[in-house]
Order: C-alpha cells, then sequence, then structure tokens
C-alpha cells in the first residue's frame, strides 16, 4: 500500500466489496468434489524463474522467529506474475505486466501477533524479518524443538488445460476483442464498451513452526465487461464479470460473446428504468451474485475475529436458531476452479465444507489459526492474506445458501407487490451492529407476481440479525457470482452464491413515494 | 540507500535500447509500521519496507506497462522486456504522450524527520491511552482496538523527456474504535486521526470522545415512517456526496460519455454557493505533493465556481484528447498502476451558517451522521444511501434513527441545497461542510 492510498484514512469497521460485481452466468457444483489432479513443484512462468524456496533455511527463520519467546510461527513466500489488457472505446488501450514477490514471517504469542516482511527472498533478509516479528514475544520463554518440515503433497481443487504461462499474449487479445465487439453488436443504443482482462499465476510456499510445508501455484482469471447504454431518458453502464482459477479453458466453456452480450442485455433493459419506490417491501433475488448479501450481512460477522473479540452481532449465539428453517447457509473452499477456492488457506490449513448456519440454526464460526485458539474451535480453512505483506485474517471463500425445495417461479408468482432484483452491485455491512446495505445494478417491480417496470438503482438496507428470519422462501436454482471482498485493508477474491429466495419487509431506498 | 535517480534514469534508457519511442519510470520506496491494542495490550505490532517500480512505454503511440517489487536486473529486464512487447501489441492513439520536462511545485511541510525518531514506546503509549480513554465513559462496554500506523516513503519519476523528479513524504494516524451495548443493542463507533507530522496528531482525549460519542448517541434509536424531508448531511458524511461528483468531473469519463457533467462547461450546475476546489499545493496538505503521479507539476483549480461548471480534472493523455492541458490530476494507486485521474486535497468552499443554527431552522427532518451505498452515480446522476442519524422536530434533535434510506439525484442534490455550513474538516484531502438538502425521500416503515 502506498503512503498515498493510508493517508486518505482507514476505515475501523466496515467491510466493504471494493467493486461491483455480476452474477457470473456460470453454473457450478454446488456439492464440492474432490479433483484427482496433483499439483506440486513450482514451473517457470513467461521464462522468469522464481527463486525456490530451500526448505533447511525456512527452518532456521522460524527458529529464529520463535527464538525470544511465542507459540506459532510461520512463514510465507509468495510470488506473483500477472497480465492485465483493457480494451475500450474501440482500442486497446493498455498491456499490463507485473512482478511481486517478498516473504512474511508471523509469530504469535498467546493473543498477540508480531508481523514483518521482506521483497528480498534470502535467507538474511528473512532471517531480518523474523527478528523484528519476534519482538513481540520478547521476554517470554523461548519454545521447545520447533516441528521438523514436512513437505505435504494435498490433491489441488484447481485443474488447468490451457495454462496461462504458455498462452500467447494475442491469444488474450483475441478473446478481449471477442467481447468487446460483441457488445457493440448487440445493439445500436449500446455506445461504448470497456473490456477489462486480468490473469495471474500465484506461487506459495507456506512453513509452519507445526512442521507444515506446502508448496502451489494458483492460477486466476479475471474477465470484466462494462458497456455504456444510452437513450432518450438516460445512460447506464451495464456489467458482467467471469472469474476462476482456470486456463484459458474457461472460455470454451463461456464464450467472451456471452459475457458482453449478458452485460448488454443488462445496459439497454435498464434505460427504461423509472423512480423505485421508498419503503419497506417484499423482496424476490434472483439466483447468482444476490448470494453477497448473505456473504455481507452474515458472513463477515460470522467471521471468528469478531467473535473471539466478543464485538460481533453473532457473538454467543452458536447453537441458537438465527435464521428461518428454510435457510442453510455455506462457506466451501474446495468447490472446484471457483474464485474463491485454493487448495489449502494461506495459513496450511485444507480447505472444508464448511455448513454455517443449517436450518436456521448457527453451526460453526469462520476460523484461522488465531482465531480457531481463540475460541476453542476447529481451523476451518479460512485463514486467508491479500499478499505477503498482509498478515492472515478469517476471511470467507465461496459463500451461498444453499438450495431449497421451491420452484422459483412459483417464488415470483405468489409474491402479489414488492421488487424483483435481478442482479446487485455490492455493499457493505458494520459486523458491531449488523446493519448492511447494497445498491440494486438490476431491478424490476413485481405487480400481482409479475416481474414488470425497471427501477433504478436504489439502495437495500436492513440488519443481519432480522433479514435471515423473514426469508420464507428458497428456489432449487442455486448459482454463483465472482466478487472482490475487502477486509481491514486487505481484499480477497470470493464467489457469492444463491437460489432464487424471497425477503419479507426489507427497507427500499428508492426516490419516490408509493 | 540505493541511487534510485540514477538507476531509473538508466532504466529508461534501456526501454529506448529495447525499441521503446518513449519512456517512464515511476519508483516508490516505503516503510511503515503500525500497532494494533486491544483491552490495554498489545495485539498485533505490523513492520515492513518496501520498494517497487512501474515501466510506461510508448512504441509508435501504442502504450505498455510493466511493473516489479524485484529490482535485480534479471526481473528488469523481463520487465522492460514485457512492456515493449505488450506495446508492440495494442492500438495507437495519438494521445499516448509523456509529460515535457518540467520544474516542481514548492511544496513545504509533507515530511517529517522526527517521524521515524519518536521512541516507540510512545506511540504504543499513545494507542494504548486513546483506547483508555474511549472506554472511559459508562455507556461503552467494550473496545473494538485502537492502532497506532505511520508511513514514510519517496517516490522518483523519470521519463525520456529528461524528467527527473521525486519527494518525501510522511504520514502517521491515531484511531480506536468501541462498542456501546445496551440490552441486545450493539453500536460501534470509531474515530481517527491522520496528519504528516507526529507533533500534530489530535490529542487521544479528542479522538476518544468522538469515538465514544459515536458509538453510544446511536442506542435506542426509533423508526419514522417513509415521508419526503430536508435533509442535513454532517461534514462528516457531506464529502461522500461530492465522491460522485468528483467522478464525473473526471475528464477521461467525460470523453468517453459517462459523466452526467458532459457537455456542461460553462452551464450553472448547483446553487449560488456551491464551489468546488482542488488544491495539491497546501503545506502539509494530506494529498499535497510537489508534482503529480506523472510529473506534472501542481496548481491550484477551481471546478465549479459559484455553482457554475468550469472545467474538468485531467491527466496528460486526456488532456491532450479533450485539446487542452494536464490539470495535475494524474494519480496512480501504486507504483503497479497505470497513471489515471485523480484528485489532491479537494474541498467544498465552507459557507457561513452554523450547523446548530441550520438544525433549529429546520421544522422536521433528518441530520445524517453516517452514509453508505455507492452514493451519487456519475454516469447518471441517479442518487440512493443507507442513513444512520437524528430525527429532528421543531428545530431539535429528538432521537437517534436508523435503517432508513435517502434517495434523489445528483440535480436534487445540487440545486437543493438551501443552507450551508462553516465547518469543513480541512485536514482531510477531500472535505465538505455540513449542508441541508431542502427535501429528499426518505424511506422507513
Amino acid at each position: 500500500m502506498s503512503v498515498k492510498k493510508l493517508l486518505s484514512g482507514e476505515d475501523l469497521t466496515r467491510r466493504r466489496f471494493l467493486e461491483l460485481g455480476l452474477k457470473s452466468g456460470v453454473v457450478m457444483a454446488a456439492a464440492p468434489s474432490l479433483m484427482g489432479n496433483i499439483l506440486d513443484g513450482r514451473g517457470t512462468w513467461s521464462g522468469y524463474k522464481p527463486q525456490t524456496v530451500d526448505p533447511a533455511m525456512l527452518s532456521r527463520v522460524i527458529v529464529k522467529a520463535l527464538a525470544s519467546g511465542g507459540d506459532f510461527a510461520d512463514v510465507y513466500v509468495e510470488d506473483r506474475i500477472s497480465r492485465s489488457i483493457l480494451m475500450e472505446e474501440n482500442k486497446f488501450k493498455s498491456g499490463v505486466f507485473g512482478i511481486s514477490k517478498g516473504a512474511g514471517v508471523r509469530v504469535l504469542s498467546g493473543d498477540k501477533t508480531g508481523y514483518a516482511y521482506t521483497e528480498e527472498i534470502t535467507e538474511d533478509s528473512m532471517l531480518r524479518a523474523a527478528e523484528t516479528a519476534s519482538a513481540i514475544a520478547r521476554g517470554g520463554k523461548p519454545m521447545g524443538p520447533v516441528g521438523v518440515l514436512r513437505r505435504e503433497i494435498r490433491p489441488s481443487y484447481i485443474t488447468v488445460d490451457i495454462p496461462l504461462e504458455e498462452a500467447a499474449d494475442e491469444k488474450r487479445l483475441e478473446i478481449v476483442r471477442r467481447a468487446h465487439d460483441a457488445a457493440l453488436a448487440y445493439d445500436p443504443r449500446i455506445r461504448m464498451a470497456s473490456v477489462s482482462y486480468y490473469d495471474e499465476v500465484r506461487g506459495r510456499t507456506i512453513a509452519t513452526s507445526e512442521g507444515t510445508l506446502l508448496s502451489d501455484e494458483l492460477p486466476l482469471i479475471f474477465f470484466i465487461v462494462q458497456a455504456l447504454g444510452v437513450g432518450p431518458n438516460g445512460s447506464h453502464m451495464g456489467r458482467e464479470r467471469l472469474s476462476r482459477h482456470s486456463g484459458l479453458e474457461i472460455f470454451d466453456e463461456v464464450r467472451p460473446e456471452d459475457v458482453a452480450r449478458a452485460c448488454a442485455r443488462e445496459s439497454v433493459a435498464m434505460l427504461e428504468a423509472r423512480e423505485a419506490p421508498a419503503g419497506k417491501m417484499d423482496i424476490v433475488m434472483q439466483n447468482g451474485w444476490g448470494g453477497v448479501l448473505v456473504h455481507e450481512a452474515v458472513g463477515h460477522p460470522l467471521e471468528a475475529d469478531n467473535i473471539s473479540r466478543k464485538t460481533g452481532a453473532f457473538y454467543g449465539r452458536q447453537g441458537r436458531k438465527v435464521a428461518s428453517d428454510v435457510f442453510t447457509m455455506v462457506d466451501s473452499g474446495a468447490i472446484p476452479n471457483a474464485r474463491g477456492t485454493t487448495n489449502f488457506d494461506d495459513e496450511g490449513t485444507a480447505m472444508k465444507n464448511n455448513v454455517l448456519i443449517k436450518d436456521g440454526v448457527l453451526q460453526r464460526y469462520l476460523t484461522d489459526v488465531l482465531s480457531a485458539r481463540q475460541i476453542g474451535a476447529d481451523r476451518t480453512g479460512n485463514g486467508r492474506r491479500e499478499s505477503f505483506r498482509c498478515i492472515p485474517i478469517p476471511r470467507m471463500t465461496n459463500t451461498f445458501i444453499d438450495r431449497g425445495k421451491d420452484d422459483p417461479a412459483d417464488i415470483l408468482a405468489s409474491t402479489k407487490s414488492g421488487i424483483y432484483i435481478q442482479s446487485l452491485s455490492g455493499g457493505s455491512v458494520d459486523p458491531t451492529s449488523g446493519i448492511f446495505n447494497f445498491t440494486c445494478r438490476e431491478a424490476y417491480l413485481i405487480e400481482n407476481g409479475r416481474k414488470t417496470a425497471p427501477v433504478k438503482g436504489a439502495t437495500l438496507i436492513g440488519n443481519c440479525l432480522d433479514i435471515i428470519m423473514n426469508v420464507d422462501a428458497v428456489g432449487s436454482d442455486l448459482d454463483f457470482g465472482p466478487g472482490i471482498c475487502g477486509k481491514g485493508g486487505q481484499s480477497a477474491e470470493v464467489t457469492a452464491g444463491q437460489p432464487t429466495l424471497r425477503l419479507r419487509g426489507m427497507t427500499v431506498g428508492g426516490s419516490k413515494a408509493r | 540507500m540505493a541511487d534510485y535517480k540514477n538507476m531509473i534514469g538508466e532504466l529508461a534508457g534501456k526501454c529506448l535500447k529495447q525499441g521503446a519511442d518513449e519512456a517512464e519510470i515511476y519508483l516508490q520506496t516505503e516503510r511503515r509500521m503500525s500497532i494494533d491494542i486491544r483491552n490495554g495490550d498489545i495485539e498485533t505490532v505490523e513492520e515492513a519496507a518496501s520498494s517497487g517500480l512501474g515501466i510506461r512505454v510508448f512504441v509508435k503511440k501504442r502504450m505498455g506497462f510493466a511493473s516489479s517489487n524485484d529490482l535485480g536486473p534479471a526481473a528488469l529486464d523481463k520487465a522492460v522486456s514485457k512492456a515493449v512487447s505488450f506495446a508492440r501489441i495494442m492500438t495507437e492513439d495519438p494521445s499516448n504522450m509523456l509529460p515535457a520536462r518540467a520544474g516542481q511545485t514548492s511544496v513545504g511541510r509533507l515530511y517529517d524527520p522526527e517521524l521515524a525518531g519518536v521512541p516507540l514506546d510512545r506511540k504504543i503509549e499513545l494507542a494504548k491511552a486513546v483506547e483508555k480513554l474511549a472506554m472511559k465513559d459508562p455507556r461503552i462496554t467494550k473496545s473494538d482496538g485502537a492502532r497506532y500506523s505511520q508511513a514514510e516513503g519517496e517516490v522518483y519519476i523519470a521519463n525520456s523527456n529528461g524528467l527527473l523528479s521525486s519527494y518525501k513524504s510522511s504520514f502517521c494516524s491515531l484511531g480506536v474504535s468501541v462498542l456501546a451495548e445496551k440490552g441486545e443493542q450493539r453500536s460501534s463507533g470509531g474515530n481517527s486521526c491522520s496528519r504528516r507530522f507526529f507533533a500534530e496528531l489530535d490529542t487521544p482525549e479528542k479522538i476518544a470522545e468522538k469515538a465514544a460519542r459515536k458509538a453510544w448517541q446511536m442506542l435506542d434509536p426509533r423508526r419514522v415512517k417513509t415521508q419526503k424531508a430536508p435533509v442535513i448531511f454532517d461534514r462528516d458524511v457531506s464529502p461522500s456526496l461530492i465522491e460522485g461528483i468528483i467522478s464525473a468531473l473526471n475528464g477521461e469519463s467525460v470523453l468517453q460519455g459517462t459523466s452526467f457533467l458532459a457537455g456542461k462547461i460553462g452551464r450553472r450546475i448547483a446553487v449560488g454557493p456551491f464551489t468546488l476546489t482542488d488544491d495539491g499545493t497546501v503545506p502539509g496538505g494530506p494529498a499535497s505533493a510537489p508534482f503529480d503521479d506523472e510529473g506534472v507539476p501542481i496548481s491550484r483549480h477551481v471546478f465549479v465556481d459559484g455553482g457554475v461548471l468550469k472545467g474538468f480534472m485531467y491527466n496528460t493523455a486526456a488532456a491532450l484528447r479533450a485539446g487542452t492541458k494536464s490539470t495535475g490530476n494524474a494519480s496512480r494507486s501504486g507504483y503497479a498502476s497505470l497513471p489515471g485521474i485523480g484528485i489532491h486535497n479537494f474541498h467544498m468552499a465552507a459557507g457561513e451558517m452554523k450547523l446548530d443554527d441550520i438544525i433549529a431552522g429546520t421544522a422536521r427532518g433528518i441530520l445524517v451522521k453516517e452514509l453508505t451505498g455507492y452514493g451519487i452515480n456519475p454516469v447518471n446522476g441517479n442518487f440512493s444511501g443507507g442513513v444512520s442519524g437524528f430525527w429532528i422536530e421543531n428545530g431539535r434533535l429528538v432521537h437517534p434513527v436508523m435503517g432508513l434510506t435517502v434517495a434523489g439525484s445528483a440535480d436534487e442534490i445540487l440545486n437543493g441545497m438551501d443552507a450551508i455550513a462553516d465547518d469543513p474538516d480541512t485536514s482531510r484531502a477531500l472535505a465538505a461542510p455540513s449542508l441541508r438538502i431542502r427535501e429528499l425521500q426518505i424511506g422507513g416503515e
């Protein structure tokens, strides 16, 4: 983070989606299954060889980190190669290549954390970082023998057919061009298209004082199409996103043109939007990215750092009924190739299918190493970090409301009046009070059980404890969408998902009295 | 300390040798440290030094870019060759130009030479003190942590037009977040102070008092009905309203047709007293600098004057395309990013009224203390947000309100502003006074 960014002031309480997101149109398996592919070792990326890390050296760094006390230490070594391409207004505007690498050393001593990082992956620099991080435990007792590092090979949830590092840049340009042209061709009211393509390969090595030693490489693609629609009554920027941990084969499955057309459809549909009504009303949310509502409203307050600090809205509610009977919510970091999936979290814990709320009853919180210890719970595989510059904190992965029994068409038909939300932008939550807000991206009036006129982007607000009690219908059509989640100054790749569902009595911030 | 000026000058030369017609290197170094305190004890200490650079090249007016935080020769060779090879396959654009060699504005007090020398223990004590003081009020039940953080760094820019500039800056911040609880109710409040100079940080008393007040004052909120009413935005939230206007003032968005202000230069867009100024030359200003993120000297610009739109914000490329000159608003989110367009110290001019008098003159309405959501949409001017604050009856604050929405349009906000206070917090990069909008739609029961 730059000095300038820090200057803008740090928001101490809010969790926020950094960017808007949309349902991807990609249907993923809801039940996580293990893929057989084994990923280990580290390849070469684009001819630029990352430094390989010697396990004996990592052991010496961990010993140094615990030399003045402490009860846990880990080293996280990261190497990231990224590419991004922007096409807008009929031009390939920029091609951007990035190299980023570094190593972080962390020491835990009771509830305290010491952290330091270096961008030079040399023994000297890492030992210096270990010494800095160890200051937190000063005066404590030196820990006994440190676990011997044993390299583990784990099954991978991420498969690749066309590796990013082997694909020519021209191939990426072609994908971008196809989407750009398809968006413009969709309708004459589309005046401008902007297509942004990003991919990266993130290499990780994690070594801990418990003896864990893991390495892997995570490919990631993030593809965003935006289109400007202009009509006699105004303008609307539509947006559609596609993201997965995958190679370029993703574009054989979901064609760039399909992403572009979905975006252009929204741009045109919303040109006729009228003022949204204000006040309390029933909401039907279409399947997919709308799950971001519970990501914010329920997921963040269930992250165990809030719980160990006794500040979270769900503190003390484990085992209690917190939602309606039809409400089951899951966080799973093991859905094959999904944007929120990794083979293990950034502390080396295996990914799991964590049922957070089952039939309305709160089951568990999302933990990292530190918070699991503090609240006496298992590690759930949610210790994540943005990069080597950050300490791991409890984060969501792929979070969704599980499928229910209702027919999506019946849910709409049985709703007399209200708002049908096809997609949400993003929102934020205060995890203490549980008050959250969202902005609609594409929404329609519901009149007599039918979707009618489009309405302008209104804010939805509510309290997390109320909202999940008021879910009264859950469809069978679970779907997901990709997003970027921000917390404590760190961003993380996530997906949010849900089937079509209905929420009774939600406050809608339209500009028109009913 | 490495000789970065020499190094980036040579690197720009290397880009030309590899086939670039023009090249620019932007290098950033930083040291930062933070201390988190919870319940009187240290929770986390983080410390690090980092550096990285971005290489922007044009080949036949086509743009390529590469960044690296590995400053070793192998990584930099790779970065240069990738920037050049990316440029070759982009589209030609005559507005791809680098700024000419120019001087820099003299801006004082950006760097506190004393900051690093203040003992760590003193900083820990400050963070402990602000937490303890915020917990003093009996209505406050829990701490959500206090934090002291600091950073200092240097920016260097070199380009093939002979531009070679650098400056140092520093920053420190002290903040705390607490909870007030009453029965099943939980309410959080946080406050922080950021300064370039350590000695200028607000006292822990002042920071703590506001954090605690923000938490307890929202206890026992009541509901109100959906209605139209006057809305007063406190100075803590009015800057969020201005953010949407800033996006609409972005010269590149205007060129792309994604700004509701496009085509309105010289026209009245707001009430008479509404004036927006961006000034990156204020000594010690939180977003002041001698030059922008592509090396263009910074000056002061008035974008809206007395309600009339005067101009848009530009970097070099957008200005060239619009047929005008850069306003010195090139902005990067870091060394790994291309320069876009952003603000320095961007302020809405103060009015003459006292906030208390504005409240006293409001028969019925809401004083907004917190605003969430995306604010004004820069493309079409729609506005909708979640709010909490106080309900006003007969000129007095009668009870807290939470979970409401307010909505309208940029036009209703800019032309419906009927009272402006004298209170903008100009210590912030983006500041606006408390202000009242004649009428907006409020969503509630």
